[in-house]
């Protein structure tokens, strides 16, 4: 992306609902061509933000640009920002294609123009001929799409989707990831994206930025984020994590990472500092974040990272076996085994270990 | 689920009830309209009206009636309904109800109120001469040469909140994104409100103008009260003077049923087409925007004043009935509590509040049992027919008063079969608890069906499978859910009965029969201080409904509203 402007930024926006702080100085940067995601769990102020960069609320204080462009205080309708609903929004008293139509009529485009820009965006979310339909008349997938092919008519130079694949079953979630990305790859727009599902954010994002209490707590890529979470709310929110106190031994540098060392009641780990600019010093209280995923059973007696304990209960998925140990202190581990081999009963004994890059040291946050 | 042998049982009663006394007395007043002594079908009648210059312009004034109290109606009522929907503002909880109160406040009483303060010689001409901004010997007749304008006043002042209810429930199922979306496409807030909102909230303004149109086309007190004899509603009331012999007023009648009919249908038709029924349901912002400062309090203003304006007639009568001395000025001149005593002394006013009671008592019960039965087959059988049946219990919204009272006066003469409910001495005890009943019927129907669909059935199975039996899930879940529905919709039924006026002054003939409508409507034709005394007893009256509708307001709030959309 280096070389490229930033499509939109937002500048320490705040807004405020009576009490409630819906943003507080929250920030962003997000660069032209990049699908850039908003997640959060539900009353973190992600829809409030996506909301003010569409010019659908305006903030209190902070300011919103399109490329170096203020518009704070510009309304909707004048920024070139097209918005995909999670009701979806569609007219009901038009069909399908005066739904698409409108946004080109407001544009004053010609008739025999708009009549072909609407085939072309028909043709372009799969519904050729689907016209004529009446909005009752599509399935709940389809008028996703027609929402889709209203906001994309246009030719925005952004598209905002707020939980756009909410209220779609399963399946058509999965189908209707890839079409989004692959839209908005193909139109090389600038998407911002709300959801609250980790997965959907992993698997879509070019980066995303995750919210909690109005405020951006990490921003990064899918990878960053997930395997260098900041915060214990952040590693808790990006799927399930084992978490223990901890204090500083050591920290001795490896190369150029920092090699953090530190004791628990269970035992010693070896494990990195997610946390930019933050150093802890020794006999700093600290949380030790370690993914169930990372744990393996590993009987080879390496001291580090070592945790012993007996299997407490287990449940079988199929491509995988998930295991809850339980060690000395009491404390259950998740962990699990992929195309598991053997099945292991509750009570065996068994000892984990996890690679020092993947145990994450964090700051103790006070709530 | 109730068992299909009851819903079968309880569908046949009802029709039964229904045929009746609202099918069967319709058919006859047709049946006078357009039969001949030899009981052949014939226009002749019909076209007697037509030809007939006065009833023509009786007809076609009332037409411009319906239509101009509708339109005043709509221009209070929509930009209140938007402005609820859009803006939070200060006291919005209390001023949206409290701009529902002129519904309740009997027109045909403020009438003889408004003449008091708007008339030649009243209140605001007087206030205008004492500020010198008139000419004493050149006021000017507010309410018009002919009265129409009052009439329309009057009308539009009392039925704009059924416009307003139709219009704002439609407003608030519209999810806001549907205009946001619009906006965020490009579109000035003007045009979003052209291409979007309004015909997104046609079916709330179809569904109101109908009940407010048919209300208003025929209505009868307003008109009798400000002496504006040319409608059809006046003319078919003189006519039933010489009634047993003329078909002519049946043929007026049948001519206002058919217009009636006419726009209820149409407005159904146009409300099945639009399909709206399936939009989105709102999300959770809800899109109001809490307007700041004078802003604020500027559309609160604006909702306080319509109040004001609206209860202004009934404060005329306030005051006309403690007023010893009222001509050519501003306030009375002096004030005397002498009326009311006078009027508990008359002889038409202690029998009529009894009689009023005892109709509007008797008719709330049959609605209420009626209704909870019809909402109980519509909402939980499965019975083949209990969507017709439901929308069959609407169609009294299309039949005018008029029409029912027409229909009992023809079925209960001499010789016909039901001439025993009235008796030799024509007692119309039985029938106008028959009209009052059917006439309100819908309202309760609405406000049980309402209720029912909220109380959705797995709650009452959840309570079943903690191990209570039908009756207790019955009376604990069920009942509490929908009995605050019921009981609004049966005080509503209450009040309205007790402010009927069109069936009222038909069927009472006897003064020892009177309810207290025709009681104050007899009193207002007395000479002396007739005016006094009605209004009197319609401070009475209106003192006697607040305190039936804030009961309601208190039981159930705002959900009570829901039963004034069809």
């Amino acid at each position: 992306m280096i070389g490229r402007m930033d499509a939109i930024r937002v500048e320490s926006l705040v807004k405020e609902y009576g009490k409630v702080r819906a943003l507080d100085r929250a920030s962003v940067s997000i660069a032209q061509g990049e699908l850039f995601f908003l997640l959060g769990a539900s009353g973190c102020g992600k829809t409030t933000l996506l909301r003010c960069i569409a010019g659908l609320e305006t903030p209190m204080s902070g300011r919103v640009f399109y490329e170096g462009k203020d518009v704070t205080q510009l309304p909707t309708h004048k920024r070139e920002a097209a918005m995909v609903f999670q009701s979806y929004a569609l007219w009901p008293h038009m069909n399908v294609a005066q739904n698409i139509a409108f946004g080109l009529e407001e544009r004053k485009v010609e008739k025999d123009e708009i009549a072909s820009r609407v085939e072309e965006a028909l043709e372009r979310v799969y519904l050729e001929g689907y016209g004529d339909r009446r909005i009752d008349q599509m399935s709940g997938g389809q008028q996703q799409r027609v929402a889709l092919a209203r906001a994309l008519v246009v030719k925005p130079k952004c598209l905002l989707l707020d939980e756009p694949l909410s209220n779609l079953d399963a399946k058509l979630r999965l189908e209707m990831r890839s079409e989004i990305r692959r839209i908005v790859k193909e139109n090389d727009l600038t998407g911002v994206y709300v959801t609250h599902d980790q997965e959907e954010a992993l698997s879509m994002a070019d980066r995303l930025a995750v919210l909690d209490a109005g405020k951006i707590i990490q921003t990064g890529t899918p990878q960053e984020i997930y395997r260098s979470p900041r915060s214990a709310y952040v590693a808790g929110f990006m799927g399930e994590t084992n978490l223990i106190e901890a204090t500083v031994d050591s920290m001795v540098w490896d190369g150029d990472e920092l090699d953090v060392r530190v004791s628990s009641l269970v035992g010693q780990f070896h494990g990195q500092v997610t946390q930019r600019n933050w150093r802890p010093q020794e006999g700093t209280k600290v949380l030790v974040s370690i993914r169930p995923e990372s744990l393996i059973v590993d009987h080879s007696g390496i001291p580090i990272n070592r945790v012993t304990g007996q299997v407490a209960s287990k449940m079988y998925l199929g491509r995988n076996v998930r295991y809850q140990i339980k060690d000395a202190g009491g404390y259950l581990w998740n962990m699990m085994e992929t195309n598991p081999h053997v099945m292991r009963n509750e009570g065996d004994p068994v000892v984990l270990t996890a690679d020092p890059s993947d145990v994450m040291v964090m700051k103790v946050e006070e709530h | 689920m109730m068992s299909k042998s009851s819903a079968y049982s309880i569908t046949t009663v009802v029709v039964l009830i229904f045929g009746v006394f609202f099918v069967y007395p319709v058919a006859m007043t047709l049946a006078v309209a357009f039969q001949n002594e030899a009981g052949d079908f014939t226009l002749a009648y019909l076209l007697a009206v037509f030809k007939n210059p006065l009833y023509v312009e009786g007809l076609w004034n009332s037409l411009m009636m319906g239509v101009c109290s509708t339109a005043a109606s709509l221009l209070i009522a929509f930009p209140l309904a938007l402005a609820s929907r859009r803006w939070l503002f200060p006291g919005k909880k209390i001023l949206i109800l409290l701009i529902l109160a002129p519904l309740m406040l009997p027109p045909f009483v403020g009438a003889v109120g408004v003449q008091q303060i708007l008339g030649v010689s009243g209140s605001l001409n007087s206030l205008m001469i004492n500020v010198g901004m008139m000419n004493a010997s050149e006021p000017v007749d507010w309410l018009g040469e002919s009265r129409f304008g009052g009439v329309i006043l009057m009308n539009a002042l009392h039925l704009y909140p059924i416009l307003y209810i139709n219009i704002a429930a439609t407003l608030a199922h519209l999810d806001p994104a549907m205009e946001e979306a619009a906006q965020n496409l490009g579109c000035s807030p003007w045009r979003r409100f052209q291409k979007i909102t309004l015909p997104l909230c046609m079916p709330g303004v179809f569904a109101g103008s109908a009940i407010v149109f048919i209300w208003s086309f025929t209505e009868l007190g307003v008109p009798l009260v400000f002496d504006y004899t040319r409608v059809a509603s006046v003319q078919v009331y003189d006519g039933i003077k010489d009634l047993n012999q003329n078909p002519m007023p049946y043929a007026l009648v049948a001519m206002m049923l058919v217009i009636s009919a006419t726009v209820f249908a149409v407005s159904k038709v146009v409300l099945g087409r639009t399909g709206l029924g399936t939009a989105p349901r709102p999300q959770t912002h809800s899109g109001e925007v809490a307007l700041s400062g004078w802003r604020g309090w500027l559309v609160s203003a604006g909702f306080i004043s319509v109040f004001l304006i609206a209860s202004v007639p009934h404060l005329g009568v306030v005051l006309l009935s403690v007023t010893g001395d009222w001509y050519g000025s501003i306030l009375p001149e002096s004030m005397t509590m002498a009326h009311y005593n006078e009027a508990l002394g008359h002889p038409l006013v202690v029998p009529s509040i009894k009689n009023s009671l005892i109709y509007a008592s008797g008719s709330t019960l049959i609605d209420l049992i009626l209704g909870a039965a019809i909402a109980w087959v519509v909402v939980r059988s499965r019975i083949r027919g209990r969507v017709f049946l439901d929308a069959v219990m609407m169609l009294p919204l299309a039949v005018p008063g008029l029409v029912l009272a027409f229909g009992y006066m023809a079925i209960t003469q001499k010789g016909e079969p039901l001439h025993g409910l009235v008796g030799d001495t024509y007692n119309p005890l039985y029938l106008l608890i028959a009209a009052y009943a059917v006439r309100r019927l819908p309202y309760v129907v609405r406000a049980a069906v309402a209720g029912l669909q909220q109380s959705n059935l797995t709650l009452e199975e959840a309570a079943r499978s903690l191990g209570a039996t039908p009756l207790r899930a019955l009376r604990r879940v069920a009942v509490p859910l929908i009995g605050g529905h019921l009981v609004a919709g049966g005080i509503l039924a209450f009040a309205f009965a007790v402010l009927e006026v069109s069936d009222s002054l038909i069927l009472a003939q006897q003064a020892e029969h009177y309810p207290i409508t025709k009681a104050i409507y007899t009193l207002l034709s007395t000479l002396g201080n007739g005016h006094e005394l009605a209004s009197a007893l319609g401070v009475w009256a209106m003192v006697f409904l607040g305190i039936s509708i804030t009961g309601a307001v208190v039981i159930v709030g705002k959900k009570g509203a829901g039963i004034f959309r069809i």
